[in-house]
């Protein structure tokens, strides 16, 4: 809402200053959005054009002289529309216009000129308004080196509020000076609206079939003659953000914004019938608008007929059959309540959101409804010569009896923990011009009709809090003691962003809407992702089935950045419609050791970023978790470099090369990625409670060297090892791992080192010999694997 | 008394031939020609035998002393010589201290992450526990439960990433908090915070996202006041922008609460003087608040008569944009590592 306060000080008995006014709303009602002066142009003054002439070196420009009042100038004018004899505005050397466009003496073409004259634009009016070209013409009895500000009455200041939904009642200038009343204590200064009737009865029966009509009140208007409206009304439709067209229409808009109230002017000779019948559009599926536009209609919209057919949609736009234009003398006028949802709904499909659509969407005033009605027959017959005929015909089913709300004033004291007295709140009440009974340590309040958004005694608290500050209220804490804290789950998701970042990984947060394709470009069954019903755009339309696609994409913009060694992670979810899967997740590239001016250079592998892994496992406490070679891998992994994470029985995640044909498409060295389940990983985490002995006796190493067939894992021969081993055999560790000369094609040596360990006693060499001899045995049972010789 | 002088004069000797040694092997060819089987010192040993019996005690001291004096010279002149010799060997050790130190690869955490463990911390400490909650959320507890009924303006199906007519991708992290107030059953106080993930359907631009992180707070319990949000926002905005910070209510709305209110901070850049960064008002708005409306608190199944609180709700990315001087909230969501890397 643009609210000119040249038009709120009629409707209030205090002084106003624009920025002590924008203080209080923002700190006591709404928030400002912007404050400033209709026109910042300095300097100007009223000439009157003596002189025009064609310019000597120019076939365009005109030089003119000009009588500014004090002085007769030399002005050099390039606007098409000059003629000697008119009343036009000037601005003087010294001026700055809008735009910090400063006004000089200076010579154009060889010839002096003295100041400029001026369009509205120029003037910083926006062309929206008046849609004038050239210079703008003042009316003839403007007197020459006047204020042309003042004559045209943009001698004003506007405050444009940025409205909560609820604050509906802030839609009018009524609303607006009610409650800079109450911000400023002071009184509204309202007039009531005359309306002079002739003799002969308003013909016109109203009725409505649906409830979505609250009331409709109908005036009829004879012999208005249309015009422009006086530059007064003009100026403040214009500060409103509103284009003046018509003495009609903009009185009908003049009186929404002075009331809030929405009006219609239809052409009452064009309107059939003398009957006006409120309905569901039902069968009319098509109906023209008066921009012309043919509109498809939904059984349920609101439409407003001649009791045959449509002539308005309600609330939203009139009809082209019944638009008022430049021969019309009759008007029949409508001020109409209807339900703010059907108004809404049915101005969003048709994208024909107005003035009026949001005035019924916020809630409107049920007792302005007539007023507004009277207030433009008033000016009907001030501004157009209109004579409104005897009598209003309404349908009214609107309740306006105040509503009453009980506030005791130990709530108030609960709610805000602030104790104020009876005196402060009846202060409230008194500004805020609400009527109210007290007694007992509870106050009545009877909230007028113009505040909807005032129900419980929860919203009398706020205006009570707001109207009196809010710096009143003290400032404490709650004072119960409850347990705060962090989860096992929270703790152990921050555990893993800190370790996988102290392990060198970057984290990152990507979206969770990706492209269709993206979304399951990593699954190895492609099942559709959860699509949204309105996507704003299809890159970011679904939601993702993993997070490695969308960090092989952050890997590819740093890389294109110069980045060379990329080493990402994010904690994220996959998304579907039965569960929401947190994952722990990470792409990396480049080298694992970056080049240094030692030379040492070392890129990462599979066995670089496991490494990473089983810190992080170790980190959490996650023990034994296997690599097991996947029965599939998906399209995005090289078959032969991935393992899925396997602890107990359940698959904890997956951990692969990128297949060299993703790498290549996206340009890049070799990737390895890993996605693991957080939950998963949760589940695997133990960590140790209980101390266990330290053994008192040495442990002994033995290493040995076993050839087996290349396909033999080592992890079957470490499980031999391990299961074979018991008690004695503590630890079990690959070292070394060998092929080529000195070992037969098709097989492999590996170098394992054996601890064994005895709580009880010393091991005897000859016990380790018997223990290693039995392994061995055990090994070319399970393995074939043979001593290397 | 010739021998205590000729004593005398063979020690003076084997020092000055030492004073000119400079290697070990020097020094034990030296020794050798003093102190060995055939150097002086032995001569006189064996000019001993010739002496009278009651003299030799004498004499054979005197020679030992000697002896002994010459060879902790010699001694003396070992020790200087190695520490010359480790010296040098360390010098040839020295390195160039200034060279950078072998690259051991730290990664950074994500800002938001860490901003959202600094809220999460703070309110930890004030008695809070963090809730989460699904992000693809029932339009029940989305809106409908928070006193936004279908035909609210707010919850428009153009505004909300709706997947079927019942559920869309949550627009804040207020329905963890209807979800809380359920399962807590209508009699438990309530004191939580709720992080996470929200969406709306904004274009992407500088000031927008159409993905988003929320914290909001909730206390619910029988004297919980206006007064303890404000005690609570003030801590709140100290701890994320400075000791000296004051804060104050504006009225707002907010379907879920009554009173609603914006929370300003003074500016941390110009201290409320008034600076570009607060667009010269020295006030800098960081979240909205509000005192439980009685509608949700009845949805959820508490007795307003005994039951009231308070919530606020806070963009974690605009409280790291005002906090680190970020320009543009899509940084957060492109990862350019060299954005990332700078908030260590």
């Amino acid at each position: 809402m643009r609210v000119s306060l040249n038009w709120l000080r009629e409707l209030v008995d205090v002084e106003l200053d624009g920025p002590g006014l924008v203080k209080r709303f923002n700190l006591m009602s709404a928030e400002i959005e912007g404050y400033g002066k209709m026109s910042t142009a300095t300097k100007l003054a009223v000439g009157h054009v003596l002189t025009c002439i064609p310019h000597p070196d120019s076939d365009h420009l005109h030089v003119t002289t000009v009588d500014v009042g004090t002085e007769t100038l030399q002005i050099v004018c390039g606007a098409p529309n000059v003629a000697a004899g008119q009343k036009v505005i000037v601005a003087l050397e010294g001026a700055v216009l809008p735009g910090d466009f400063k006004i000089k003496k200076s010579k154009i073409r060889g010839v002096e000129s003295n100041g400029m004259i001026c369009s509205l634009d120029e003037l910083g009016i926006d062309h929206k308004y008046h849609q004038e070209d050239g210079i703008h013409v003042l009316p003839d009895q403007a007197v020459a080196g006047s204020d042309p500000l003042r004559q045209l009455c943009f001698d004003d200041e506007v405050i444009e509020l940025d409205l909560t939904p609820n604050r509906g009642d802030l839609l009018s200038m009524m609303g607006v000076a009610h409650d800079v009343a109450a911000m400023l204590d002071g009184k509204t200064t309202f007039v009531s609206p005359q309306v002079s009737e002739t003799a002969e009865a308003n013909p016109v029966a109203v009725s409505s079939l649906s409830g979505d009509c609250r009331s409709y009140y109908a005036r009829v208007v004879r012999g208005v003659k249309i015009a422009q409206s006086p530059a007064w009304m003009k100026a403040r439709l214009i500060a409103a953000g509103i284009r003046p067209i018509n003495n009609v229409v903009d009185i009908t808009n003049y009186v929404m914004l002075e009331t809030g109230q929405p009006l219609h002017a239809f052409d009452c000779d064009k309107v059939k019938t003398d009957r006006i019948v409120v309905r569901a559009a039902g069968a009319d599926t098509v109906f023209t608008t008066l921009d012309g536009k043919e509109r498809v209609l939904l059984p349920e919209d609101l439409v407003i007929t001649d009791g045959e057919r449509p002539i308005a949609l309600a609330g939203v736009m009139g009809g082209r059959d019944t638009e008022v234009g430049e021969q019309t003398e009759n008007i029949l006028l409508e001020s109409a309540v209807f339900d703010g949802i059907r108004i809404r709904k049915t101005s969003k499909r048709l994208d024909l959101r107005s003035e009026a659509s949001i005035r019924f969407e916020r809630g409107l005033d049920p007792a302005r409804t007539k007023l507004a009605c009277d207030r433009a027959a008033e000016l009907f017959a001030k501004l157009a010569g209109g004579r409104a005929l005897r009598g209003v015909s309404v349908y009214e089913s609107q309740n306006l009896a105040p509503l009453s709300v009980k506030l005791p004033i130990a709530k108030i004291a609960s709610v805000t923990g602030r104790a104020y007295q009876a005196a402060e709140l009846a202060d409230v009440w008194n500004r805020l011009d609400f009527a109210y009974d007290y007694a007992d340590g509870v106050f009545t309040v009877h909230v007028p009709t113009r505040r909807p958004d005032v129900r419980t005694y929860q919203d009398l608290i706020e205006e009570a809090v707001r109207i009196s500050g809010y710096q009143l209220i003290p400032t404490t804490l709650h004072a119960a003691a409850f347990n705060g804290h962090l989860t096992d789950t929270q703790k152990a998701r921050r555990l893993i962003r800190n370790t996988l970042s102290s392990l060198g990984l970057d984290e990152v947060v990507t979206y969770s809407l990706v492209a269709p394709d993206v979304a399951t470009a990593f699954d190895l069954d492609q099942q559709p992702a959860v699509r949204l019903l309105h996507p704003m755009t299809e890159e970011r339309s679904v939601l993702r089935h993993s997070l490695v696609p969308s960090l092989l994409g952050v890997l590819e913009y740093n890389r294109k950045r110069k980045a060379e060694d990329v080493r990402l992670f994010e904690l994220g979810k996959r998304y579907s419609l039965s569960e929401e899967v947190e994952l722990v997740s990470g792409v990396l590239t480049g080298n694992c050791q970056e080049s240094t001016w030692q030379g040492k250079t070392d890129p990462f592998d599979f066995f670089a970023v496991k490494g990473i892994l089983e810190a992080l496992f170790a980190a959490l406490s996650v023990k034994n978790v296997r690599y097991v070679k996947p029965a599939r891998v998906g399209s995005m992994l090289h078959p032969g470099v991935t393992a899925e994470l396997v602890a107990g029985t359940r698959k904890i995640g997956i951990l692969g090369k990128l297949h060299p044909n993703e790498s290549s498409l996206r340009d890049l060295p070799d990737t390895f990625v890993f996605e693991l389940e957080f939950a998963a990983l949760l589940a695997a985490s133990a960590p140790q409670l209980i101390m266990k002995e330290i053994a008192r006796f040495p442990a002994v190493r033995r290493d040995l060297a076993v050839v087996v067939d290349r396909a033999v894992e080592a992890q079957a021969i470490v499980d031999s090892l391990v299961k074979a081993g018991k008690p004695t055999l503590s630890d079990v560790a690959v070292f070394d791992l060998y092929e080529g000369e000195g070992i037969e094609a098709g097989k492999k040596s590996i170098a394992l080192a054996l601890t064994f360990q005895d709580y009880a006693k010393t091991l005897e060499t000859a016990e380790i010999d018997a223990a290693v001899a039995r392994l061995l045995k055990a090994l070319a049972r399970d393995t074939g694997a043979a001593l290397r010789s | 008394m010739e021998i205590q002088l000729q004593l005398a004069a063979l020690c003076a000797e084997a020092a000055a031939a030492l004073a000119g040694v400079a290697s070990m092997n020097e020094l034990s060819d030296l020794k050798a020609k003093y102190l060995g089987k055939k150097g002086p010192f032995a001569e006189f040993m064996t000019q001993m035998k010739a002496l009278p019996n009651e003299e030799k005690p004498r004499f054979g001291a005197l020679v030992n002393e000697s002896k002994n004096n010459v060879n902790a010279l010699f001694e003396a002149r070992r020790e200087a010589l190695e520490a010359a010799e480790v010296a040098k060997k360390l010098e040839g050790e020295a390195i160039d201290v200034t060279l950078p130190g072998r690259n051991v690869k730290s990664g950074v955490r994500h800002l938001l992450t860490r901003t959202i463990d600094e809220i999460e911390d703070l309110f930890v400490g004030m008695g809070y526990t963090v809730k989460e909650g699904p992000e693809i959320e029932q339009d029940l507890y989305n809106f409908e439960m928070l006193n936004l009924p279908k035909a609210h303006p707010a919850r428009d199906m153009q505004d909300s990433f709706y997947i079927s007519e019942e559920l869309l991708l949550r627009t804040h992290t207020s329905p963890v908090q209807v979800r809380t107030l359920l399962e807590a059953g209508g009699r438990k106080p309530v004191k939580i915070i709720c992080p996470g993930k929200v969406y709306r359907r904004d274009d992407d631009d500088m000031t927008h996202s159409h993905q988003f992180m929320q914290v909001e707070a909730l206390v619910v319990d029988t004297d919980v006041t206006l007064a303890d949000l404000k005690g609570t926002l003030l801590v709140l905005a100290r701890k994320m922008f400075g000791e000296d910070r004051q804060i104050r209510l504006r009225p707002s709305f907010f379907p879920f609460t009554e009173p609603s209110v914006e929370v300003d901070v003074t500016c941390h850049k110009c201290n409320g003087k008034g600076c570009p960064m607060c667009k010269g008002s020295g006030w800098i708005e960081i979240l909205g608040a509000g005192m439980v409306n009685n509608a949700v608190l009845e949805a959820t199944g508490y007795d307003p008569k005994v039951y009231q609180g308070f919530a606020l709700g806070m963009g974690v990315e605009r409280i790291a944009i005002l906090k680190h001087g970020i320009d543009d909230i899509r940084n957060f969501y492109v990862n350019d590592l060299r954005f990332n890397r700078q908030f260590r």
